[in-house]
């Protein structure tokens, strides 16, 4: 919510205040007043029949996510030897896949938190859409981690409960806790964040709800908010004390999580460039997914009035800040191999780029560095279209940015030890399925939750559009 | 709500207050910044989003909420820290003590190792602090508001804007109330009075709830005690971690076999490792006339014979090949040897199979400094490193050895020095599985180089040599 997002020279009621459409567009486009924004979103969830769309999405979806239980419950049966892992490559598509998940659910906090902070307003119509799918991704990223730890039912061993038959506590000095604390931390806080921002809407679906059972559960899940000013007050304030704890937590979480890597003594993994490029390249790999997300939903659930060509146009260029920051750590990368001196970091970044699995490499080049830049232009920006594709390539690269760095592990000090690493069919069917879990769970958030923050579209277009359809704008004017 | 099955007159709704209507945010501000101007005091605004300039017009007063988050906050850091200390820095015997953990030289109070998780419950305990604390501080969750029965208010979700003049305030009188608030601008105005009527909860229901919750409970706690209690009988856990594997034990039956045994004879045309040492002076040091070749090399020469084709012999396994399949009495067999043995039966030569040569002399004094240095010392006195170190530690359990040159070792014949290293003598452990027989003679020869070095005088130097030590001196 935006307590703060009065504009400087802002009068209640005075027309004077609305800004000039040609020199900064509102943010909500057509005729649209409270009522008509909140038919839009509730519509979507109201709808006694989704889209044909709709249900062979789910079904797919859910199918694969589906295939991925079994394939847990084959694993947890037979052992990790099912996956590619051996001695050398002794993580594989477990910790790619991991890193990858958390990466995409970096944007959705980033969203609600840092531009609420900076007062980006554009972030009310996409912020509850990017924290769900924060939430679906951290989801998706935990699954990983904890099957593999090989016998799961010791999966307690990760938090410090007393054991009275041990006598062992975690080992707080492994960067591998700090990520069970990062991420459960990160996973709880962003629902704490994205619950707590939907109350108000899930009041709304409430006193819409015509059926008795729909009714009780958004009642429930409401927990009784009715709007009064001390709720607001109170809201608020909590509002912008999580967007202030959430946002040195979103840049640590991907730091921590690439503590793993810089932490070890493997050449091309032992760096202190580790932590902001994988922030980076979190919050890039995140906005790649809102927009895959995003612009099929806006097309279907008829929301181009709510999120606008224009939060698009910014979410572009998200990506193209992120992408070149990525490129550019790529670069340092390699620079700091050559100008370091080290022979095995040399070797291990020409191994990279020149080695067995260089299409690896390149394919994260191309899809990570070359296409962003298109976004310069700004037929490119305006095209869903071109926009989609790119943002398909966008998670394509940033998935193979994880797999180049695990890689390494193919060729370390010994040559003796190389290794090559082959995907066997269930790692392949373990990320094709967390992909189906991820969107079964989207899937599920667009049928039944409010999927924009309504009350914050509302308080954008009262105080921050100046919206003349407004009724008390309306009143005003005449 | 109160129980309406005992009465059957519905009692006279209790009064709560004015709920008014506006028509858009700009309206809610402007008339509650009248009715608190005329003195109003219980009054609240209800809207559908976040009105900015309402708390002012309301005159309210600010949230103590941060305060609740810092301290949550703080809390978090200090827990975070000491849990940390706690159970990685601080060891000892009492309950639940921690375990101080070594960990690549980082002290017990590594404190910057410490700082990621410390941050992270930080945030984490703020955060429910923020969340709870604002469900807390608003009442929620309060599921039923009287508020909620009126079918204009409904709207106050989607657009409605209300402002509710409490019956309790001091300057509360219906109709002068109404009527300023149709003054300041109200689209509608009705009153809301507290909900009397409605479903009671069953007697009862909250034991039954309790009795549910009780019962849910005891599973896991029996699951708990007996997973961390002793008990002479089978375990229950939930996983049965590595208490009961799947194998055969020794002198076990097995339904796998058809013999029904569950140890297995073995293959036929192969040989056990280590038979065949018929060679007792090479692989044992004893004279093959000795009284005890059969207690060492018998069963060894008998396992030797056994050509496959018949029944497995009864084999006796000898003392010194017992230290080979039982790892545990290695020491005991190590020392009952020497005991029984008499000095006699020890070989004074080298093995005739054994060729004497300066080669195996250089070996010899290779492996000496490989495998005897460590603690016996690179000249045999009895201070290798292991030893100085173990001494300077004090370390109550280390037997120092005893010099290689004391008259006790140097009067020893060969074969029970080599019996020494095969099998070890107090805290020495034995070394014929790291050692071939071949080095371990040639250990026993260089040390007979080293014994003569440290007992030598000068005239058992060459002429030549000891004309150059003269012209020294």
């Amino acid at each position: 919510m935006a307590t703060a997002d009065i504009p400087a020279g802002y009068v209640p009621g005075k027309l004077g205040s609305v800004p000039e459409p040609w020199i900064d567009p509102p943010w909500i486009e057509g005729d649209n007043d409270f009522r008509s924004v909140t038919d839009k979103v509730c519509r979507i969830a109201e709808n006694p029949r989704p889209p044909v769309a709709w249900f062979i999405g789910f079904v797919f979806a859910a199918s694969l996510a589906g295939m991925l239980g079994a394939m847990i419950g084959y694993l947890i049966i037979t052992g990790v030897g099912v996956w590619g892992n051996q001695n050398s490559v002794s993580w594989g598509f477990p910790i790619v896949n991991f890193v990858f998940w958390v990466g995409i659910g970096h944007a959705g906090t980033l969203i609600s938190a840092i531009l609420f902070l900076f007062r980006q307003h554009w972030r009310t119509s996409i912020n509850r859409f990017a924290e769900a799918m924060t939430i679906f991704a951290v989801v998706c990223a935990g699954t990983f981690p904890g099957i593999h730890i090989g016998r799961v039912w010791f999966a307690y061993y990760l938090f410090p409960i007393p054991d009275t038959r041990l006598y062992m506590w975690p080992q707080f000095r492994s960067p591998l806790l700090w990520d069970v604390f990062a991420v459960g931390t990160y996973a709880t806080v962003s629902l704490l964040f994205w619950y707590m921002g939907m109350i108000p809407d899930l009041a709304t679906l409430r006193d819409r709800a015509r059926h008795p059972i729909r009714r009780m559960a958004y009642g429930i899940l409401s927990v009784g908010w009715i709007g009064s000013a001390t709720q607001w007050r109170i809201y608020e304030k909590a509002y912008a004390l999580l967007a202030a704890l959430a946002t040195p937590l979103v840049l640590s979480v991907h730091t921590i999580v690439s503590f793993d890597f810089a932490v070890s003594q493997l050449p091309g993994w032992h760096t202190t460039i580790f932590p902001p490029y994988f922030v980076a390249g979190a919050v890039f790999s995140g906005f790649g997914m809102v927009l895959t997300l995003m612009i099929p939903a806006r097309e279907w659930f008829g929301l181009k009035d709510i999120v606008t060509m224009r939060h698009i146009d910014c979410m572009c260029k998200i990506i193209i800040a992120t992408g070149s920051m990525v490129g550019f750590a790529y670069l340092t990368e390699f620079f700091i191999a050559w100008y370091g001196g080290n022979p095995y970091e040399q070797f291990a970044f020409i191994n990279r780029a020149f080695g067995p699995t260089w299409w690896a490499y390149w394919t994260m080049v191309t899809c990570n560095v070359i296409s962003p830049q298109l976004f310069w232009f700004g037929f490119v920006r305006r095209n869903p279209m071109l926009i989609f594709i790119i943002s398909i390539f966008v998670n394509i690269g940033m998935w193979f940015e994880r797999y180049v760095i695990i890689l390494s592990l193919e060729r370390t000090f010994i040559p003796g030890s190389w290794q090559s690493f082959v995907p066997t069919w269930i790692d392949l069917g373990m990320l094709v399925g967390s992909f189906g879990l991820f969107f079964t769970l989207f899937l599920l958030f667009c049928r039944f939750l409010p999927i924009v923050a309504m009350s914050e579209v509302k308080q954008v277009m009262a105080h921050v559009d100046g919206n003349p359809h407004l009724p008390g704008k309306a009143a005003a004017a005449h | 709500m109160t129980d309406t099955a005992t009465t059957d007159v519905t009692p006279q709704p209790k009064r709560l207050g004015l709920l008014a209507q506006f028509a858009g945010p700009d309206e809610l501000i402007a008339a509650a910044e009248k009715v608190t101007d005329a003195g109003y005091q219980k009054v609240e605004a209800y809207s559908p989003f976040a009105v900015i300039g309402i708390d002012e017009a309301l005159k309210a007063k600010k949230t103590q909420l941060p305060w609740l988050v810092f301290c949550m906050g703080l809390t978090g850091c200090l827990v975070g820290i000491t849990m940390q200390c706690y159970m990685n820095g601080v060891e000892g015997s009492w309950w639940l003590s921690g375990y101080d953990y070594l960990i690549s030289g980082k002290p017990s109070f590594s404190i910057p190792a410490f700082i990621p998780v410390t941050f992270e419950l930080t945030i984490l305990l703020s955060a429910f602090g923020a969340f709870f604390g604002m469900l807390a501080f608003n009442q929620l969750p309060k599921l039923f508001n009287p508020l909620l029965r009126s079918d204009r208010f409904a709207e106050v979700t989607t657009d409605g804007f209300f402002l509710l003049v409490d019956a309790k305030d001091g300057k509360y009188a219906e109709a002068e109330t109404e009527a300023f608030l149709t003054s300041v601008g109200a689209t509608a105005v009705e009153t809301v009075d507290e909900v009397v009527t409605g479903y009671a909860l069953p007697a009862g229901i909250h034991l039954v709830g309790a009795s549910v919750a009780t019962a849910a409970l005891l599973v896991p706690l029996y699951l708990w005690m007996t997973s961390s209690t002793t008990t002479s009988l089978p375990r229950i856990t939930l996983f049965k971690d590595m208490e009961n594997q799947a194998k055969y034990k020794a002198q076990r039956p097995s339904t796998l076999f058809a013999d029904g045994r569950a140890a297995r004879p073995p293959i036929d045309g192969t040989v056990a490792r280590g038979s065949g040492k018929d060679d007792v002076e090479l692989y044992y040091g004893v004279k093959p006339e000795s009284n005890l070749v059969g207690a060492f090399g018998g069963g060894d020469l008998q396992f030797a014979s056994f050509n496959g084709d018949g029944p497995v012999k009864a084999t006796l396994v000898a003392e010194g090949d017992e230290a080979d399949s039982a790892a545990e009495p290695a020491e005991a067999a190590a020392d009952a040897a020497p005991a029984e043995m008499e000095e006699k039966d020890w070989v004074t030569e080298f093995p005739k199979s054994l060729k004497i040569s300066s080669q195996l002399m250089d070996r010899g004094q290779q492996r000496f400094n490989i495998h005897c240095a460590a603690c016996h010392g690179l000249t045999g006195a009895g201070d290798g490193l292991v030893t100085q170190r173990a001494l300077g530690l004090q370390q109550g359990t280390w037997v120092q050895p005893t010099s290689l040159h004391a008259e006790a070792v140097v009067t020893q014949p060969v074969g029970r020095i080599f019996n020494t290293i095969t099998n070890g003598i107090r805290k020495m452990p034995g070394y014929k599985e790291h050692i071939t027989p071949e080095d371990r003679w040639a250990i026993v020869l260089y040390l007979q180089a080293l014994q003569r070095s440290q007992n030598a005088s000068a005239d058992d130097l060459p002429a030549d040599k000891r004309r150059e030590l003269s012209t020294l001196k």
